[in-house]
């Protein structure tokens, strides 16, 4: 899937914002479709199906969650990111809850808007093709199979539950990862409240991993939501 | 004539007519008992009969004037010797002695006892009325308080001619019923002596209402049957109604108050609000301007400005409505073991990339840092100290930050060389909105910061303080945020 033909459908109520996007995002080399609400967006997915939905979550009538879920339960092949106004956490929460992939706040720059689109689409490229099992990011590389991590070719040491943790983050990379989400897949599906459980053991992995752990690059906090892994490769 | 002149005169003639009525009675029993020889002792039985009939409707002195008639005559027609006051035998004597006093004892006790019922009555006459009353007041709605509607019981329950309440915070004078001796203009004159005053003959009162404090009005009455037993009572009800009104208005004032101020921070976010996609659209278009990537240098420079400037706006605008939203809403911090150095770091870093040419400075004194905080909220509160911190000093100058552990709480200090903050403002600067003279001088600030700083700060159980003077510091301005230390929990786990 070549970057060029990758269709992108842009969902917003606002005309301007939308002539905005498209003229933008075709120039950065994207096919864009528009929509005006939630439910042209569904209809839009009917006809033709797209790589990634930009989604606006403040929109009349069907509102942005509402149109994530149902756009999830029409394929789990898509990449949803949501366009969240307001500087809520729980409009990021419910937006990653309803299927989104990732969300962005608006105003946004458009650089980091394009950068956001390229690596879900080579997240989305990477998982159709076989299952990395190493992974290189930056100085680090994590071998999931022999649950090996280096970083500049030293081993660094880690305990399972450490190594579980920055497994799934890893296996979800540039994706925010809510605190329920990972307590569960961890620890089990009876947890879901231990945020001090992860604030621990993301410090101690931060320790173990970043260079400099006050102000890391890899293990970042999507503050009141969860955590995100990224590649600096990206 | 005045009415209460007419009053006693009447009362008098009442009076009189008793007397007579008692006298003729007894002047008939005279010519009776005379006729048919009945003797003095059987006489002066008929009399005491009659004297204690007279005694039932009959007060002291006129029972006492016709005892003394009835003794007069026995001693006149029945006692020897006979139609002359004189008496010869002392039994005799005895005899009308014993009439006499009998009669009189008689007379005193019926009257006493006449007196205590017609007390108890009227007691219990003035507190039913004090009851309805106090029901009737209790059923005004509070806004009708300090109005003529309150008065309205006072003068049907006591049965007044006029009532007249003067409400010192209004200046509002409110009279019901109908004076004929200008009951306002005395009861005005008795507010400003600041003392009662009583007019008998008017059978005006006027009491000054006091609630344990200054004077807060006056109350005139007018026609008031009982004024030893009713005038307390009523001027109690009507302190109790004017304060209910006072601590209803105030109440409104408040509850007013505290919805503009809502209403002010619901706009602003409203505002930032329909700010950000114009902003979107602005930072796109700039954007997608560069990604055409057929533009001379100039014009690619030009269009990094606007998209620099609209990602500024953009973020003016966020945190606007971050303060806002925290402003309306309950601040619940999600609490966890931090290290509140790392907080300051990061907070710094991002402030010396804002602003380059401040010196901004961290220095941590004591090992432990650990503090158990929601780490969002006191960044924020951070940020904001040392956003203000770097708005208010001059270019090229320091501003300094300084964690201490004290016992049981860590205090962060946030100095800079800004221009001391005048005495009038100090305390005004943790209020909601409130911007000082040199605040209002520098560009940007909603009003909210240190107002949110503070609120986190005491959701915290901690406190933000703005410093006299810093020991060990230059002149300034130093604000100081305390947080409870981790050690402190585990203490109180423990």
């Amino acid at each position: 899937m070549a970057l060029e033909r990758s269709k992108l459908l842009v969902v917003d109520d606002e005309p301007a914002l939308r002539r905005a996007l498209r003229t933008s995002l075709a120039a950065s080399g994207f096919s864009v479709s528009e929509a005006r609400s939630g439910e042209e967006a569904l209809a839009a997915l009917d006809r033709a199906p797209v790589d990634i939905v930009l989604l606006d979550i403040n929109m009349p009538g069907m509102s942005g969650v509402e149109a994530c879920r149902r756009i999830r339960e029409l394929s789990a092949q898509i990449g949803i990111i949501m366009v969240t106004v307001r500087d809520s956490e729980d409009d990021k929460v419910h937006a990653l809850e309803a299927g989104a992939d990732d969300f962005i706040a608006k105003p946004y720059h458009l650089r980091e808007l394009v950068a956001r689109l390229r690596a879900m689409l080579r997240r989305m490229t990477a998982k159709q093709c076989k299952p990395q099992s190493v992974l290189q990011a930056g100085a680090l590389e994590i071998d999931i199979q022999r649950r090996l991590v280096t970083k500049g070719g030293e081993e660094i040491h880690l305990s399972p539950k450490e190594f579980d943790l920055l497994a799934y983050l890893v296996e979800h990379q540039g994706s925010p990862v809510m605190h329920t989400r990972l307590l569960q897949a961890v620890w089990g599906p009876e947890f879901g409240g231990e945020v001090e459980y992860l604030r621990s053991y993301i410090k101690t992995l931060r320790k173990k991993l970043e260079t400099d752990p006050a102000h890391p690059e890899y293990l970042l906090t999507e503050p009141w939501v969860g955590y995100r892994f990224r590649n600096p490769d990206e | 004539m005045g009415l209460v002149d007419r009053l006693r005169k009447r009362a008098l003639v009442r009076s009189l007519l008793r007397v007579a009525r008692g006298v003729a009675l007894v002047a008939i029993i005279t010519a009776v008992c005379y006729s048919i020889h009945l003797n003095a002792v059987a006489t002066s039985w008929v009399f005491l009969i009659t004297i204690v009939l007279q005694s039932l409707d009959s007060g002291f002195w006129e029972s006492a004037a016709v005892s003394v008639f009835a003794t007069a005559s026995l001693d006149y027609f029945f006692t020897e010797p006979l139609l002359s006051l004189n008496v010869e035998n002392p039994l005799d004597a005895v005899n009308l002695s014993t009439l006499l006093v009998v009669s009189l004892v008689i007379t005193r006790i019926q009257s006493r006892s006449r007196a205590e019922a017609l007390k108890a009555r009227l007691q219990r006459d003035t507190m039913e009325a004090l009851y309805k009353v106090g029901q009737d007041l209790l059923a005004v709605p509070p806004e009708g308080i300090a109005g003529r509607t309150i008065l309205e019981p006072f003068l049907s329950e006591f049965h007044l001619s006029a009532v007249c309440l003067f409400h010192s915070a209004s200046l509002e004078c409110h009279t019901a019923g109908k004076s004929n001796g200008d009951l306002e203009a005395k009861t005005r004159a008795a507010y400003i002596a600041g003392e009662d005053a009583a007019y008998p003959d008017l059978r005006i009162l006027v009491r000054c209402l006091r609630a344990g404090g200054p004077v807060k009005g006056a109350i005139g009455f007018e026609g008031l049957a009982n004024p030893e037993l009713a005038a307390p009572p009523l001027a109690a009800f009507a302190s109790a109604a004017i304060e209910r009104a006072e601590a209803f208005q105030s109440a409104t004032t408040a509850a007013a108050h505290a919805q503009t101020e809502t209403l002010r921070s619901a706009i602003l976010d409203g505002l930032a609000h329909e700010f950000k996609t114009p902003l979107a659209t602005i930072l796109t278009a700039a954007g997608g301007l560069r990604a055409t990537g057929s533009m001379q240098p100039e014009q690619i420079e030009l269009a990094e400005m606007i998209e620099e400037e609209a990602a500024r706006l953009g973020d003016l605008t966020s945190r606007l409505m971050r303060l806002a939203r925290l402003d309306r809403e309950e601040l619940k911090p999600r609490i966890e073991p931090v290290d509140a150095a790392e907080l300051i770091e990061m907070s710094m870093r991002r402030y010396s990339k804002i602003w380059p040419d401040r010196r901004i400075r961290f220095r941590k004194l004591g090992d432990t840092s650990e503090v158990r905080v929601d780490p969002e909220l006191i960044g924020l509160a951070v940020s904001q100290l040392l956003e203000n911190a770097c708005l208010y000093s001059r270019p090229e100058s320091a501003v300094i930050l300084q964690l201490t552990p004290e016992g049981e709480s860590v205090a962060i200090t946030v100095w800079s060389d800004a221009p001391p903050i005048p005495k009038g403002e100090r305390e005004h600067i943790f209020q909601r909105f409130y911007r000082g003279a040199a605040a209002s001088r520098v560009a940007g600030g909603s009003g909210l910061g240190l107002y949110i700083a503070r609120k986190i700060a005491l959701a915290h159980g901690g406190d933000l303080a703005l410093l006299d003077a810093t020991p060990g510091m230059a002149a300034g301005v130093s604000f100081r945020l305390t947080i409870p230390a981790a050690s402190r929990e585990a203490a109180l786990g423990a």
